[in-house]
Formats: C-alpha cells, structure tokens, sequence
C-alpha cells in the first residue's frame, strides 16, 4: 500500500498543474455545496424561528377536532371551552419540556375609524405570552421589535396592532382610536372601542391590509366569549415537536379528547413552499458540481492513464495484480478528492468570515425587519460533501482504472 | 532439469479479418541454469515466445509449462502472483518507474507481495551496490544514463530471486560499450547465480556469449544451437 501511495503522490505531484485544475474544480464544488447549503440552512432556520417565535405560533397548535375545516362557518360549535382550555393548559405547562402554553382565539370583523371601515383578521394572544415567545426567538430574531409603537399590554384590552397596510388604509396613526365591529359567536353585532398602539408589517403581503394583534380578552370580549380556539405550545426544544406531538395525541385519543394537533410545519406552508424551493435549488445546484467534480476527476484519470499505459504494463508484468492498479488510480482520485475537499473547507470558511466581516443585512421572506445576512457552517455538510466529494473521485477513477487495468500486457508494454 | 517447457505452442493474432500467425508448433525445452538467446530476423516471433514464456501472453493452442506448473491455464491473478515469484524482466526501454528512485525500482517486486520496506531495502540496495550503482539508490531514472537505467532494471529482475529471467533486446538501446557491459554483467550473474536466462536478440556480440542459440524464423524454431554446456559459456 505504501509503494501504491508513494506512486500515486508522485505522480499527482508530477503533473501539477493538471492535478491543481482538477483540485480546484472540487473544490470549487465542495465550497458552492457549503455555502449554498449554509445559506439554505440560514434562512430555514430564519423561516421557521420567525414563524413559531415572532409570529407567536409555537411549535404545537391544539385545536378541537374539525376546527380547521368548519371553524369558520360554526365558531361556537369549535371552540374550546374554558374547561377544556383551563385542563390543557395545566396538563401541558406541567410537562418540562414546554416553555409556554397560551390560549389564543382569532376573530374576523370590521374595522372603523369612524369615517371609513374595512374587513380585518385578529389574533387574540396574550400579549405577555406573545412577548415572551418573540424573546426567545434565537439570535437576531430575538433582539427584534417589530413594531412601531408601543407593546401590547395584559391590562390594556383596548390596545391592539394594526398592520401598515390596514393602518394606512383607514389613515390611522398610533394613539389613534378605531371601533371594531364582530359577530358574537351567537350571531349578535358587537362593537368594541379600541386604541391603536402599534403598527407592524405582517409577514404575509396578503395580511398587511387586514391583520390586526389584539389581547386574547379583546378578542374574547368582541366574540362575547370566554373560550378560545386554539393552544399554542412552544418548546424548550424544537426537536421535541414530533414525539411530543404523537405523544399528546395518543394520549387524546386513549382518553376520547376531540382534539387535534397541527406541528409548526404543517401549519406554516410559506416555510414548506420555500424550503421546498431551496431544496430543488440546492439539487440543481448539486447536480452541477456532481458533473464538474466527475467530468474533472475522470479527465485527470483518463489522461494520467493515457500517458502510463507502459507503466501499468511494467507493474502488470512485476505482477501487480489488475485491482492494485485500479487501487493505484483510485488512490490518486481520492488524493484530489481530499485536497480538494480541504481547499473548498478554507474556501467556505473564508466566504463565512468575509460575510461575517461585512454584515449585510436584508430583509428575507415572511421576517418583517432587517436582518443580517448570514452564511452558517453545517456540520453534516461539510463532512458529508468531504466523504461525497472522496467517495465520487474514487469511483470516477475506477472506470478508466479498471479499462487500463484490463488492457493485454503486452499491448501495453508496447504502447507509445 | 527442466525449468521451462513449451508443448506444440501456436500464438495467432487478429488484425481485423485477417489471422497472422506469430508462433507455429513450437515445441522447446529449457533446462534450469540455461544462457539462452532466441534470434531471428524481425517479425520472426522472438518477442512473442519471449511474452508466452514470460506469461504476458497466452498461446493459442498448445502449454506453456514453467517449474512444472502449467501457466497457459492460470487466471490473470494467479499469472501475476507466478510473475512476481518466478519470473524477472529486462526489457528493451528499461521501463522504469519514472517517479520512483533506482532503489525504489528495485524495491517494487518485493514489496508488490507485501514484503516490508525494512526487508526490501537492504536487498534492493545490496543489488545495486553489486551492479556498481551503490551511489545511485536515491537517483530518479532519468538522472541516470541509459547503461546505469538497465543496470537498475537488472537488479529488479534479480531482486526477488527469480527461476528464469526473460530479457527481451536487453542491449539494443545501449550504446556498444554500454551493451558490451551489460552482456558481460548478465553471463557473470548466470554463472554465478545459477539464474536462468532466456534472451531475445539481434546483438553479435551476446550470441557469442549465450551457451545456446535458437532461431525463429516464420514463427517456427529453425535451428537449436547448443554453443557451450550451461553455466561455463564462454568467457
């Protein structure tokens, strides 16, 4: 092994600038691989953080069973009550790896300033609840206040949020007074006085017109109702959703509770459409360096092979056998595979600390602040395109190896 | 004793349709110990008996026996593992391994089996010492002139202990001197080792010093010559 290793260096070494091409077209690769990829993982990471921490979704939503398809058309009929919100809510804060459980209760209407009105949707949250999940929003996101204004307050009912768009359209400022206008959940008009104390962008262009925060007694009051319609469960861990999940619902369905539950990432559709969308990019992407990677590593192998028939003919003839000279190719590729490897490692690191050193910033998708740029290092990436990269130069050198290897010793011994 | 034992051997080549005949009924003997020159015009089939003996090729028809083993019949790996055992080569270009050292060279066929370095490099080095190259080990073949290159191909062939070496042109990109040099190295090593030589040759000068010559001609063995008995060739 150590004289097919001492060969295969030499020759690599030989021919540098054939095998310097060859190690910065996997290197190349491997650094387009971990930067995408860590950009990629950047903005799931965002994605989701602002869905379940800054949205104030959690990981867990509870619901009764059906709300989802028919809650609109029937409120009364799917709402939780306040027995069953108050049972849930003692069972789950009990469990230590839920961070928080708050109930929240969403309502549609019409909002006025008086001269002018138009249709809004309203969370109902509990405004310390939603604070305190924002706040432990990981990183940039936590350190965020989305909002111009001032923060909803428990014992401010009557201060709710209004996103621009909705504040712009009814020209309202904050300080400003509005009315909101609800059917009760027994069908009566209920009219509600409110103080504007925030504006904010809502992370959806849709909602930018119509979405308003409101306190969940707000909400309640308008709906003239103590129930809410859903639990929001947010977890110490991100990576306790679905056993939690399966866990809450086996037991729901052991106890015959018509509950159901929805994971942030079955409710949170724009982060599956675009983590979707990355992933195609990311596959293209792949694709791409896979080629580049394969068609330079096998053009290498295949000129190195080319100009050493005679000497595959003289090591046949020592009598070495046909799989050592395909494992003396092999040993090459993997060479180049290593190196490359580790050249587009420094490379990767070096696009990291140059964006970290720079700091752009941006606004991403469905994140309503600026933010900065970020590029992480993943783990899995990095060592999982190493062993790729490795794995991919060793096999694209057994193909012409192996034909090398094959050819009559003689023929090769002959060859010029 | 019989080393190498060649039964109604024919070797056909296929160039497109047509078939060219290189080796026809050949049948040949060669005792342990042998200085032996195969000669003949070009396209005579030197080079291919020297290939069927050497088990770089297999014949068409007819066995090739070599220390009693019938290696016509062997598969790849097993032809390469007799080789590396049994057999040394010198050919024409030396064929060296540009990017090891003369001591590297001669390293390779122990080490292809496995042989350790600590064992292989007092015994590659003992050789090239004994061709005259003992300053040479850590040169690199093309920092050596062509005499010093077969010299190391030489001590390669050797190195392992091989029952019969095949030398195919050993002298003919050598300068006169050079191949006057390496003809006398190979007779003392034959006499000396006892080492079987099987050498294919236009050279004068080693027909005179091979204890048997055997002439092809058309692919078939025309003339048998024994010059000297074997092992007290001429001096």
């Amino acid at each position: 092994m150590s004289t097919l290793f001492r060969i295969a260096m030499r020759n690599l070494l030989k021919n540098r600038r054939r095998s310097l091409t060859a190690v910065m077209a996997i290197a190349m690769g491997y650094a387009a691989v971990n930067v995408f990829g860590g950009f990629t993982r950047y903005i799931n990471s965002n994605l989701r953080d602002s869905f379940i921490y800054n949205q104030g979704n959690g990981h867990l939503s509870i619901f009764r069973e059906g709300f989802l398809e028919k809650g609109l058309l029937d409120p009364g009929k799917y709402l939780l009550t306040k027995s069953e919100t108050d049972s849930l809510l003692a069972t789950l804060r009990a469990r230590p790896e839920v961070f928080l459980a708050t109930p929240q209760l969403f309502i549609t209407g019409i909002v006025s300033n008086g001269a002018a009105s138009t249709i809004f949707i309203g969370a109902g949250r509990v405004p310390s609840d939603a604070d305190a999940m924002r706040q432990r929003a990981p990183g940039m996101l936590g350190r965020l206040t989305p909002f111009e204004g001032r923060a909803l307050r428990d014992d401010t009912p009557a201060g709710v949020g209004l996103s621009e768009g909705l504040a712009g359209l009814l020209d309202l400022k904050v300080g400003d007074g509005a009315i909101a206008v609800a059917p009760t959940i027994d069908g009566q008009i209920n009219a509600l006085d409110a103080e504007v104390l925030q504006t904010f962008e809502a992370a959806v262009d849709l909602l930018n017109d119509k979405l308003m925060y409101v306190p969940l007694q707000f909400a309640r009051d308008l709906f003239a109702t103590q129930r809410a319609d859903r639990i929001i469960v947010m977890l110490e861990h991100t990576s306790d959703t679905e056993p939690l999940r399966q866990e809450l619902e086996a037991a729901f369905h052991a106890r015959g509770q018509p509950f159901e539950l929805r994971t942030w990432e079955d409710l949170s559709q724009l982060y599956r459409k675009v983590r979707q969308m990355f992933d195609i990019i990311f596959l293209f992407l792949f694709i791409i360096v896979l080629v580049i990677s394969v068609m330079s590593v096998v053009n290498t192998v295949n000129m190195a092979v080319m100009e050493r028939i005679r000497e595959i003919g003289t090591l046949r003839a020592l009598g070495m056998r046909q799989t050592r000279i395909v494992l003396l190719f092999a040993l090459e590729s993997a060479a180049l595979g290593v190196v490359g490897s580790l050249v587009g490692a420094g490379s990767t690191l070096m696009v990291w600390f140059g964006v970290n050193l720079a700091e752009p910033t941006w606004v991403p998708p469905i994140i309503t602040a600026r933010i900065p740029l970020e590029i992480y290092l993943v783990p899995e990436y990095l060592i999982g395109a190493f062993f790729f990269l490795l794995a991919l130069a060793m096999t694209s050198a057994t193909f012409p190896a192996r034909r090398a290897a094959r050819q009559e010793i003689v023929d090769a011994l002959g060859h010029v | 004793m019989t080393l190498v034992e060649l039964q109604q051997v024919e070797k056909t080549y296929h160039l497109g349709m047509s078939r060219i005949p290189a080796l026809r009924d050949v049948n040949l003997t060669l005792d342990r110990g042998a200085f032996a020159a195969v000669w003949g015009p070009s396209g005579s089939g030197k080079s291919t008996l020297c290939n069927l003996v050497g088990t770089l090729d297999v014949p068409t028809g007819g066995r090739v026996i070599i220390a009693g083993q019938d290696v016509s019949r062997l598969g790849d790996d097993a032809r390469a593992d007799f080789r590396n055992r049994t057999l040394g080569f010198i050919f024409q270009t030396f064929n060296l391994i540009p990017v090891l050292s003369a001591l590297e060279n001669v390293m390779l066929p122990l080490q292809i089996p496995g042989t350790p370095g600590v064992q292989a490099r007092p015994a590659a080095a003992g050789w090239l010492e004994r061709l005259g190259l003992g300053t040479l080990l850590d040169h690199r073949p093309d920092q050596l002139s062509g005499g010093q290159r077969q010299r190391v191909a030489i001590a390669r062939a050797l190195v392992a202990d091989p029952s019969l070496v095949v030398a195919d042109e050993p002298t003919a990109n050598l300068d006169s001197d050079t191949a006057l040099e390496i003809v006398n190295l190979l007779r003392d090593i034959n006499r000396d080792q006892g080492t079987t030589f099987l050498i294919s040759t236009h050279d004068e000068r080693l027909l005179g010093r091979v204890d048997r010559r055997i002439l092809l001609r058309d692919g078939r063995i025309v003339e048998d010559t024994q010059m000297h008995s074997p092992g007290k060739g001429a001096p």
